[in-house]
């Protein structure tokens, strides 16, 4: 028998739910992601994409389910240590909306900051690191600024940069460039597409349909609390089978 | 121009009481804040139980007056067996007024760092200990300075209430200056004086610390 070369499961969530009160964000998700694959989650405003990336490391508490990074799980009901949930999150970076950068530190010290504390790095060798991130996000000459003297595509490039000097087998974006100009979310993008040709993981809550077309490996439609379809991004946005997933593309694309 | 020479004559006597005055007050500022920080957090603790004391404390605090609290511990406490100097009995009742109304306002700013930063720190992995110690409390303190500088003002002022327990403070020597020489409103005139002296230039600090506070936050987002 041949030795299985199926791709390595990096995320994977079984039955996961989350509500607030009588309000169910979602009920029982599944979903699958595989090593070094670009899954992008789309969908109607209030269909729960952001709180299930949440969900993925443990921001938002599910009510249920399991959820599993790189080998690593955490059953949702159980009571679980800091100590299981941070083991979680070290696999998982995170880009967020509004960037949430630390604006009382340099842009140096914003990436630098967790290496050290986290990692135990040297200082040296933590800015050596995030120096040599910074030049990979297009920000060499920043890293002695501080956020606030940044545009926001800058900021949300060195938000990336902090989240990759963690070494993280696998990157969550939620709507990474909905709080930016369409002209410099393009700046932001491509820094994404180079993290995609490279190899990592991504899970992107986005709406930037382009984006979700051509460099996402899969789709995935929620709606209503549910993923509704999921599959080959190109099939699905020309050819949609479910009537929810039609309407949508219809808002988002013939506009 | 006779009060010239009165005042003259009065004002090392009073400027012993103004540093006094002043002594009270570092003291109460170093000793209440650590505890009004302490109290502040557990204010946001998860445990209601811890909650719930640090609300109970503070409303105390802030719920009874300031010289009732002197008198509570300076005539008070001696009923129940603890004797303090006037002194100490000053230091430990405005120490834990400042700690209870600073706990309010250190709340409210460590409350003002957006809770974006706390998720940020929490994805990266960073324990809560080191979150509150890198991100929160730098810029939390930044934010409740002015507060913080308008309230040690107010401390300074009502460490005249400390004449009520015998504290030889700046308000006492003026008071006995006035009682032997009947020469109240001239002598009380230069004690309000030597106050002003100290709290006006400091709250002009404050108004200036505070625009460039806004500034400062008006930049950022």
């Amino acid at each position: 028998m041949a030795v299985s070369t199926l791709p390595k499961q990096m995320v994977s969530l079984r039955g996961v739910s989350k509500s607030y009160g009588d309000k169910v964000v979602f009920r029982s998700v599944d979903l699958d992601v595989a090593a070094g694959e670009v899954t992008a989650m789309i969908g109607p405003s209030g269909a729960g994409k952001s709180t299930l990336l949440r969900c993925i490391n443990m921001l938002e508490h599910p009510d249920a389910g399991e959820i599993t990074i790189g080998g690593k799980t955490i059953a949702a009901g159980k009571s679980t240590s800091l100590k299981e949930i941070e083991a979680l999150r070290r696999k998982a970076g995170m880009v967020f909306q509004h960037f949430n950068l630390f604006p009382h530190m340099s842009v140096l010290q914003n990436v630098s900051f967790a290496q050290q504390r986290v990692l135990k790095r040297s200082k040296a060798e933590a800015d050596k690191r995030s120096r040599a991130l910074l030049d990979r996000v297009g920000l060499a000459d920043f890293a002695d600024s501080y956020p606030a003297r940044c545009s926001g595509g800058q900021q949300q490039r060195i938000a990336i940069a902090r989240a990759l000097a963690m070494d993280p087998e696998v990157m969550l974006f939620d709507e990474p460039t909905s709080a930016l100009d369409p002209e410099v979310g393009l700046e932001v993008l491509a820094v994404m597409k180079e993290l995609a040709k490279e190899g990592m993981t991504m899970i992107v809550v986005t709406h930037e349909m382009a984006f979700a077309r051509d460099v996402s490996d899969r789709l995935v439609v929620m709606a209503d609390g549910a993923i509704i379809e999921q599959g080959d991004p190109h099939k699905i946005m020309s050819d949609p089978e479910h009537p929810r997933t039609k309407l949508f593309l219809r808002a988002v694309v013939g506009r | 121009m006779n009060f010239l020479s009165d005042w003259s004559t009065w004002f090392p006597t009073l400027l012993d009481g103004l540093s006094l005055s002043l002594q009270i007050t570092a003291i109460s500022l170093i000793a209440g804040l650590p505890i009004g920080l302490l109290l502040a957090l557990m204010a946001s603790s998860r445990l209601q139980v811890v909650r719930v004391t640090s609300v109970a404390l503070v409303e105390i605090g802030r719920g009874a007056p300031t010289l009732v609290v002197l008198q509570l511990f300076y005539f008070g406490l001696p009923s129940a067996g603890i004797t303090l100097s006037s002194f100490v009995a000053a230091c430990v009742a405005l120490a834990l007024t400042t700690a209870a109304y600073t706990s309010e306002i250190l709340r409210a700013g460590l409350q003002a760092v957006p809770s974006g930063e706390t998720e940020a720190c929490q994805t990266l992995g960073v324990s809560p200990l080191d979150t509150l110690r890198f991100v929160i409390l730098p810029q939390g303190l930044r934010i409740a300075l002015p507060a913080l500088m308008g309230f040690a003002i107010i401390i300074f002022q009502a460490t005249s209430l400390c004449f009520t327990i015998a504290v030889p403070e700046l308000l006492s020597q003026a008071y006995s200056i006035g009682s032997s020489t009947f020469n109240y409103l001239s002598v009380l005139a230069l004690a309000g004086l030597m106050y002003a002296v100290i709290t006006i230039p400091a709250s002009w600090l404050v108004g200036g610390m505070e625009k460039k506070m806004s500034r400062h936050l008006a930049h950022v987002h």
